[in-house]
This record gives structure tokens, C-alpha cells and sequence, in this order.
């Protein structure tokens, strides 16, 4: 690189951060505070093992720490409860695109102690796809193979998994709260690397995207997972994809231990993961209970 | 003292392990190629593995250990050719063992022969499949020379058989795909990718070597450097410059160019630029207490142009 080029480009970074708003440099200064705080080990050049890297994930820790405090106003309880080390986090999965898991990763950056970067568990075909798959392993980001849910645990990470996955994600909006059939694998996952398990409850991310109806037929057509229909999905277009400004709450529950074989029966297995789903549907009667309204 | 014969003397690597070993054993070695300007006390006989005149060499030399690195990396010559030269040279290499009492055995794999693919798992253990075949035929080869020699574990459990399989190997004097092509000044790069890739100095694959002699190793290991970077630091930093280039362009071009000898790389190497092939090195670690004696930042002084 020319040092020419990059030292106009750092006058131009200078001068853009001088002319954002007050607040927002404000925001700047948390974000990397807060991710020179993350105790995840780097090596000599600013990588974990697995491609995280707190300078290349910044901008998108801005845009969701911006999402987090001005457009969700998100209100977390109780998330001093995810104790250190490793530990999995189980939450409901709703409202056509995943700004619950964005949520939560800002939460777990913002407001635990120590902040921690949140290592979510992405889809297969992500890797192949150019850029995104960069996008995602600089943000801990990982394919979610058992042994790559394994190997973070062991290395002492705080792991973000929905058991609904896309039936959660995609379900319409009278099905709003109702939790839809949890998977069983992090719960064996669990019992075989002794890893405690935090449920969360996401109250507000169930109505940011109403689905009226779904196709998962002809979202199949195009390659997606889904097809939802909402009140503006797809009639505005790319526009449509817009969630309602809801105002989001995060309940972090107790830990959960279990002990057990993680070769047990699926019915043995299922009273385990019974637990952590009641556990949730006790976090969203409160919730619901305690909010004044959907927006408020 | 122990006597050890090296196959492949006369390469980078070869001759850094012949060094490495004169202290504690005997040395001796058999390669295509002569090493001019050896030590002394190491003999090379010019033989070819396949030939008769391999087995007459063992028979003579009666070495008690074998460490066996014979093998065409490069795509330069006939397919075939390094095809026969890797798979039966290291069958008749194996078949002379047992016949003359060797009771050591060290073969010089390579982490590649897992293959990259974009399901792959990070920091993949021993017992993952090889299936580098799927999607880079054209080193086939060096799966199956693995294959034969994980096997020969078990055929002949008195012989103590070691299988490593390290990962990028970088250096002053060893010759690899990954060294030659960090060694460019431009290095072609697939846009919109950039994987994690480990690392390890050419010395301390020695000293692995060394380790697995010296315990009488059995077994397939890893053997995994100081850490992993993402391909495009790599290049910075052995002083280099990535040219990112789009896939469906490059995939042709360079399939067409290898072809006509332009290019010394097979389309099938392509996939190992896009998707992390990491290994995790615990099992040796465990067996040997291995550490690297070269950080990642010396691993690329190494290379620098």
C-alpha cells in the first residue's frame, strides 16, 4: 500500500468521525473500549483461531450497537446471570430476520462484564458465499458443525444457538410467543462438554416482522429457507425487509446444569430441553407481563 | 548407534532433517538427485524407490529406522510419473521394511490430503476422512500413500509406524506449493475470500521428525505450528501482494494455463485459497510435548522476499 494512500485515508477517517454527531462519537468510544475488553485470546496479529478479529468486526459492532441503543431501545434484565467461561445461550427465534441474534451479541458486548463476543452458529452454504464468509468468521462467527460448537465451547466461549432455527424464525404472527419445536443437539452438545446453558427471552423481535403467511415452497424456488408474506414484505421491495422500530427486552434466566449421558435416548434428552423451554415461556410471561405496549 | 535412512535427501527438507539427526544417529539416504557439498559422514545413493536397486541399497545399508519424504510434490512432470514414483515407490519402501528389520518408521504426509471444503471443521482431529480427492484429483496420490501407510500401522504392528500430516510447511530451503506461491511477488487470491491458514517453520518439522524417532512413535498425527492467520496476512506479511481475482474468471484461465505448463498449479489447489483446511496437533503435543521453537512473525521473515 502506498503510505500516500493511507495516510489520506486516515485524514478522511479523521475528519468523518469529526463530523458525526456528539452522541454518536460518544457510541464509537464504548464499541472499541468495550471489544479491547473481550478476553478472547489474539495472536501477534489480532485473530483468534477461528478468524475473529475485534478491528475488522468494529463497523459492524457500531451499526449494531446504533440498532441496539437508538432503534430497539433495548432494555436487558439479569445478564450478569451468564456466568465466565464457556456457556450457551438458548433464545427464541422470531421475526423473519435475525436481529434477535444481532441483539443479543450487542447486549453481551455492551452491557455484561466482561464483554464478550457472542459466537453464533451460521448455516452450511454461508462459507461458500463471497464476502459474507469473511464477514462472518471476523465476527466469531462459525459453521455450525458440532465440532465447531465443541471446540468453541472448549476454548471457553459464549456460544448463541436457536433451537427453533428457521421454524421459529419464519413462523406467522399468531404463532407470536408460542415457542415451535426445539432441536435436541445442543443439549447433548451440552451434557458432553459440561457447559452450563443460560435461556433467554427475546420480548419484542415476535412482532418486528408480522408474517401473515408463508411459502416455503417458493422460497425453496429462490434458494431461501422461507417465503414470508408481512404487511410490507415484498410489496416495498428491499424496503420491506425494514423491522418495526419495537422496543426490545432481553431476560437472561439462571444457569441451567444438567448432568446425564449425551448418548441417552431422545426422550431422555427431551425432558432436559423441556426445562430450558419452560424456562423461556416463564421469562415471556413476565415480559409480556411488564411491558407497557409493543413500541413503548 | 541407531542408523537412519532418508528417502528424498537431496530435497530442502531432507537435508535440513540429515543436519538435524547427525548428532544422534548414523545418516544415510537414497534420492534421484544428488546433494552436492553434503557432510561427510552422510552417504546418498542415486536410486530410484521402484528400482531393484532401492531394495540392494536397504540390504546393505540395514538401517534400523526410515524416514520417508521421496515424494513428487510438484505438478512440473508427467501425472502419471509422480503418481507410480509416490504410491509404488512408498509400496516397494514399505515391503523392504519388513524385510529387513526395520524397526522404525516415519512417512512425511501432509495435511492436505484432508482436502478443503467449505463444511470442513476447524481444528480437525486425525480421525476426519481424506477427502482432498473430491475436489483436487490431482494429488490423489499423496491420499494414497497416506492410506498405505496408516494401514502398514496395523499390518505390522512391530514396527513402530509414524504417519505426520503437518500443515503449511515455510522456509528458507523447503520447497512446498504454499512456500513457491507465497514466494511470488503477486499472489493470485480468490476475491471474497480469505481463510484462516497454519503455519509451520521447515526446522521445526525437523524437530518433529526427530521427536517421533526418538519416541518411537505409532500412529497418525498432526503436527500443527505456532497459529493461524487468514490467507491475505499471510501474504502482507512474507512481503508480498494479493491480487484478488473473481472465481468464475480465474477457474478457466488458470485450468488452460496449467495446462500448456504456464501455471504450476492444478485447478483443484483453488478450493485451499477459499475454504480452511485447520488441524488440530493435540494428539502429538500429547504423545511428544512438541512446541515450536518458530513464531508465526519468524515463519514469515523466513519468506520475505
Amino acid at each position: 500500500m502506498l503510505p500516500i494512500l493511507s495516510g489520506v485515508r486516515s485524514v478522511a477517517r479523521d475528519l468523518g468521525g469529526a463530523l458525526l454527531p456528539l452522541s454518536l462519537r460518544d457510541l464509537e468510544r464504548e464499541v472499541d473500549d468495550r471489544l479491547s475488553k473481550i478476553p478472547t485470546r489474539l495472536n501477534e496479529f489480532g485473530f483468534d483461531p477461528f478468524g475473529f478479529s475485534p478491528a475488522a468486526v468494529r463497523p459492524s459492532a457500531l451499526f449494531a450497537a446504533l440498532l441496539h441503543r437508538r432503534y430497539f431501545r433495548t432494555e436487558t434484565h439479569d445478564i450478569d446471570r451468564v456466568p465466565r467461561g464457556r456457556v450457551l445461550l438458548i433464545a427464541n427465534h422470531a421475526g423473519q430476520l435475525p436481529f434477535d441474534g444481532m441483539m443479543i451479541s450487542a447486549a453481551m458486548l455492551l452491557e455484561a462484564e466482561p464483554p464478550r463476543v457472542v459466537r453464533a452458529m451460521a448455516e452450511f452454504w454461508v462459507p461458500q458465499i463471497p464476502w459474507v464468509n469473511i464477514w462472518m468468521a471476523r465476527g466469531g462467527v462459525l459453521v455450525g458443525t458440532p465440532e465447531n460448537c465443541a471446540s468453541m465451547l472448549e476454548a471457553g466461549e459464549c456460544v448463541l444457538a436457536f433451537p427453533e432455527g428457521v421454524r421459529g424464525m419464519n413462523k406467522t404472527i399468531d404463532q407470536r410467543y408460542k415457542l415451535q419445536r426445539f432441536g435436541l443437539g445442543f443439549l447433548r452438545l451440552a451434557l458432553e462438554t459440561d457447559t452450563p446453558i443460560v435461556p433467554v427471552a427475546v420480548v419484542g423481535s415476535e412482532e418486528q416482522q408480522p408474517g401473515l403467511l408463508n411459502f416455503p415452497a417458493l422460497g425453496k424456488l429462490l434458494g431461501m429457507p422461507a417465503f414470508p408474506i408481512t404487511p410490507t414484505f415484498p410489496w416495498l421491495g428491499p424496503l420491506g425487509l425494514l423491522p418495526l422500530p419495537v422496543k426490545y427486552h432481553l431476560y437472561f434466566g439462571e444457569p441451567l446444569h444438567f448432568d446425564g449421558a449425551s448418548t441417552d435416548e431422545d426422550a431422555v434428552i427431551q425432558q432436559k430441553v423441556d426445562e430450558v423451554r419452560r424456562a423461556i415461556e416463564r421469562m415471556f410471561a413476565r415480559g409480556r407481563g411488564e411491558r407497557r405496549g409493543v413500541f413503548f | 548407534m541407531e542408523k537412519v535412512l532418508i528417502t528424498g535427501i537431496s530435497g530442502g527438507q531432507g537435508r535440513l532433517l540429515a543436519r538435524r539427526l547427525l548428532e544422534s544417529y548414523e545418516v544415510c539416504g537414497v534420492d534421484r538427485l544428488a546433494w552436492e557439498g553434503r557432510p561427510r559422514d552422510v552417504t546418498v545413493h542415486l536410486v530410484d524407490l521402484r528400482k531393484k536397486k532401492f531394495e540392494d541399497v536397504i540390504r546393505t545399508e540395514l538401517p534400523t529406522a526410515v524416514v520417508h519424504m521421496g515424494f513428487i510434490r510438484h505438478f512440473r512432470g508427467d501425472e502419471r510419473t509422480r503418481h507410480d514414483v509416490n504410491v509404488r515407490g512408498t509400496k516397494q519402501l514399505l515391503d523392504h521394511c519388513t524385510h529387513y528389520g526395520v524397526q522404525k518408521l516415519v512417512v512425511l504426509s501432509s495435511g492436505y490430503v484432508y482436502g478443503a471444503f467449505p463444511e470442513n471443521p476447524y481444528y480437525m482431529d486425525e480421525d476426519h476422512p481424506l477427502s482432498a480427492s473430491r475436489s483436487y484429483p490431482e494429488i490423489r496420490d499423496l491420499v494414497e500413500v497416506d492410506t498405505l501407510a496408516s494401514a502398514f500401522i496395523w499390518k505390522y504392528p512391530h514396527i513402530r509406524t509414524c504417519v505426520l500430516r503437518p500443515v503449511n510447511v515455510l522456509g528458507y530451503f523447503v520447497h512446498s506449493m504454499i512456500g513457491g506461491y507465497l514466494r511470488e511477488k503477486y499472489s493470485p487470491t480468490i476475491m471474497g475470500f480469505d481463510p484462516m491458514m497454519q503455519f509451520i517453520h521447515e526446522e521445526d518439522v525437523c524437530e518433529a521428525i526427530a521427536l517421533a524417532l526418538q519416541h518411537g512413535l505409532q500412529g497418525v498425527f498432526n503436527v500443527v505450528g505456532p497459529g493461524a492467520v487468514p490467507l491475505h496476512t499471510a501474504i502482507r506479511e512474507t512481503g508480498g501482494t494479493a491480487i484478488p481475482l473473481p472465481e468464475p474468471l480465474v477457474r478457466p484461465i488458470f485450468e488452460r494455463m496449467f495446462r500448456i505448463g504456464l501455471w504450476p498449479y492444478p485447478t483443484g489447489a483453488i478450493d485451499f485459497l477459499k475454504f480452511p483446511v485447520t488441524l488440530s496437533g493435540k494428539r502429538f503435543v500429547d504423545a511428544t510435548s512438541f512446541r515450536c521453537l518458530f513464531g508465526l512473525e519468524e515463519i514469515f521473515e523466513s519468506m520475505r522476499k
